[in-house]
């Protein structure tokens, strides 16, 4: 009774609901410049959508970019849910022991910790952070932008990185690095971000607290996470599962090079690498693995726009133990060669492509002009309409289906195809709830049948094969 | 980083524990290196209940390989056979004596080993033996301990499975002895007692496996 108690108060502990949501935000380096970093968080924040209060901390100005500032962390009345700190390193822990008993998150920009060789300063702010009953992030850390509320912590002004727009998919990032590049690729496909967090040399915080706290964040419907190192892999793991058994996580793993200990004493050591084991425990455990930067982004955008779908298909299959996931998959296509690569991917994936069934097949021998393909992939050849496509989907996907999830190659280059098709694709999906994917030009027409299709909640891909990958996400759902 | 595995029990040692765990090892003897007249005499009367054919095993600690070293007669026919091989694996480096085993054939070989890592802690692995792990290092890992369930999930997750299943005529292996293997190798693991552990080869019958040979790092 007792231990359950003290566990229920431990977990407490990590409620991080001041970092992600603070109501009060103090910035220890606040500076009047936005060529200083701590000018350039300062107006990040002043930006911010919904009213907080801001306590900038600088001995050397009363007032800072139009409001009251602090000469101390001791001048500051009232409660802090998050104290950002951008001081040189070894002023860290003195700042933190003056926040002890005002604040109850502590974020810590600066480098120059463990990253650099100095463990032991960063082993006395976690000490002095611990004390005083602080939650750390960081240090060496960007720290956090909620697309939602607007609260940005980033020391990277806007300008220089375009920050997404508000969406439901949340990012977990050890690297700042990636972080610009998965902002990026974010904008190019008009995905939206609920909550991005970027916990640096991890003292503290780390990617298992950050699981746990957007299982239950409302605003986050799938999570991508860039990984280098996790410390404790078991409670990763715990952390990991349970988040997503409630909603979709890709992880991407870098450093996959290093092999199994040559000098091992037993064969199963020179076998085990750090990433074998690494990659072998998230599939033990059905934990989604991108397999390079392109997966996860495609993954993502795979699972952002279709992931609403899939939770009610997921609701039934729930209801209905005899559903299975499934795998079997329809390549409809326009395009003989295109159509030939998706299914050589849909092999290597591992996916069914079953015969189009009797009847419909006799139906479609009737009306369609006999050189069209009538295999799978099914080809419409360069003479294939948006008709044609939805004609087809119709007869297949309705009533009893005999896929479970569809490929759709619309080369734009062919007179009968228009964004149009878009709309009539998304219409099915929306009636199926079936896993779709597009996979169209790069012509004019093409980009604008994508950016339709995008918006209609149908994802478009450069390439069949990516195509084919990102329905592998949607279907391992 | 992993530590390093201190000192190990002799491979009669390992085997008597696993034996004791339940997993089965091909019937033997140890004979331990005695004064040189007395050797013949040992040998027939330890081995006289084993039948023929047999397997010797020069028993030496730390000894990487037994096979590169030279420190294995397999199928051994008759007693001065026997006798001889004995007489030869004695007098390798090093070695402790001689472990006499019943000749165990033609199953299919695996690999089931354990080992404690940096991130995880103990995990358990699973890969079929010879080239399979050599070249292609076709493994998978689990936590450890793991149960029935989990442990058919591991096997399953190597890309050569369906050597398991039977083919080319071979009839199919018994996964549920294989599998008894891995969820022991997995709790012995969990123990924290061990550091590495190979059951290198796992032999797999249609009934059975026989662990032929093992090593274990306290």
């Amino acid at each position: 009774m007792l231990k359950a108690l003290k566990k229920k108060q431990k977990r407490k502990e990590k409620d991080l609901s001041g970092l992600f949501n603070p109501e009060s935000v103090a910035v220890i380096g606040a500076s009047h410049s936005e060529l200083k970093l701590g000018g350039v968080v300062l107006k990040n924040l002043l930006r911010l959508k919904r009213r907080i209060r801001i306590f900038p901390v600088n001995p050397k100005f009363p007032r800072l970019m139009g409001i009251k500032a602090y000469p101390s962390v001791e001048g500051i009345k009232g409660k802090i849910d998050l104290a950002i700190i951008i001081r040189p390193a070894p002023e860290t822990p003195s700042i933190l022991e003056a926040l002890t008993g005002k604040a109850s998150c502590a974020l810590v920009v600066s480098a120059g910790f463990a990253e650099a060789g100095q463990a032991g300063l960063q082993d006395e702010v976690l000490r002095t952070a611990r004390k005083g009953g602080i939650i750390l992030m960081g240090p060496n850390c960007m720290g956090v932008y909620n697309a939602t509320t607007g609260l940005d912590t980033f020391i990277l002004p806007p300008e220089r990185l375009p920050r997404p727009r508000a969406g439901g998919t949340a990012i977990v990032t050890q690297s700042g690095a990636v972080l610009s590049l998965l902002f990026e690729g974010m904008a190019k496909t008009d995905m939206g971000v609920s909550i991005t967090a970027h916990y640096g040399n991890a003292a503290d915080i780390d990617e298992s607290d950050i699981y746990e706290y957007l299982e239950n964040d409302a605003g986050t419907e799938a999570v991508i996470c860039y990984l280098e190192s996790v410390r404790d892999g078991r409670r990763f793991i715990k952390r990991a599962k349970a988040l997503s058994e409630k909603k979709p996580l890709i992880i991407l793993k870098a450093g996959k090079g290093a092999a199994g200990q040559a000098a091992a004493f037993s064969h199963t050591g020179r076998l085990a690498g750090a990433y074998e084991v690494f990659h072998s425990v998230l599939a033990q455990y059905g934990i989604f693995e991108a397999c390079d930067f392109e997966d996860l982004m495609d993954g993502a955008l795979a699972l952002s726009t279709q992931w609403k779908d899939l939770k009610h298909k997921n609701k039934n299959r729930n209801k209905n133990k005899k559903t299975s996931k499934g795998n079997r998959v329809l390549v409809l296509t326009n395009g003989g060669g295109a159509g030939v690569l998706a299914s050589d991917e849909c092999t290597r994936q591992g996916f069914e492509q079953p015969e189009i069934p009797p009847a419909n097949l006799e139906n479609f021998r009737k009306i369609f002009p006999p050189f069209y393909g009538m295999g799978n992939p099914f080809d419409l050849t360069a003479q294939g309409s948006d008709r044609d496509y939805l004609y087809i989907l119709r007869e297949l996907g309705d009533g009893l289906s005999f896929f479970d999830g569809f490929i759709i190659i619309a080369l734009t280059a062919v007179t009968g195809i228009t964004p149009a098709l878009a709309g009539m694709l998304a219409d099915f999906k929306k009636r199926t709830g079936r896993p779709m994917v597009l996979h169209t030009g790069q012509d004019e027409a093409g980009r604008e049948l994508g950016r339709e299709a995008r918006k209609a909640g149908i994802p478009s891909f450069d390439t069949p094969e990516r195509a084919v990958r990102a329905l592998g996400h949607l279907l391992s759902w | 980083m992993r530590a390093i595995p201190g000192p190990q029990p002799m491979e009669h040692e390992a085997k008597h524990l696993l034996s004791g765990l339940g997993l089965s090892v091909p019937e033997g003897v140890f004979i331990e290196k005695p004064q040189r007249k007395l050797l013949r005499e040992m040998v027939l009367l330890k081995t006289g209940r084993l039948g023929l054919p047999l397997a010797a095993k020069t028993v030496a600690p730390g000894i990487r390989s037994k096979s590169e070293a030279g420190g294995i007669r397999l199928r051994i026919e008759t007693k001065s056979e026997l006798l001889e091989a004995v007489r030869e694996l004695m007098e390798m480096e090093g070695a402790r004596g001689v472990l006499v085993e019943r000749m165990v054939e033609g199953g299919t070989e695996a690999i089931v080993g354990g080992l404690i890592d940096a991130q995880f802690g103990p995990v358990v692995m699973f890969g079929l033996g010879g080239i399979f792990t050599e070249v292609f290092r076709d493994v998978s890992f689990a936590l450890a301990p793991t149960g029935p369930v989990e442990a058919k999930k591991l096997i399953s997750r190597i890309k050569g499975q369906s050597v398991l299943q039977g083919m080319r005529g071979r009839p199919p292996v018994d996964l549920k002895a294989l599998t008894a293997a891995i969820v022991t190798v997995s709790r012995l693991m969990a123990t924290g007692l061990i550091k590495e552990i190979d059951l290198n080869p796992l032999s797999l019958f249609p009934q059975g496996a026989f662990v032929l040979d093992a090593k274990i790092f306290v």
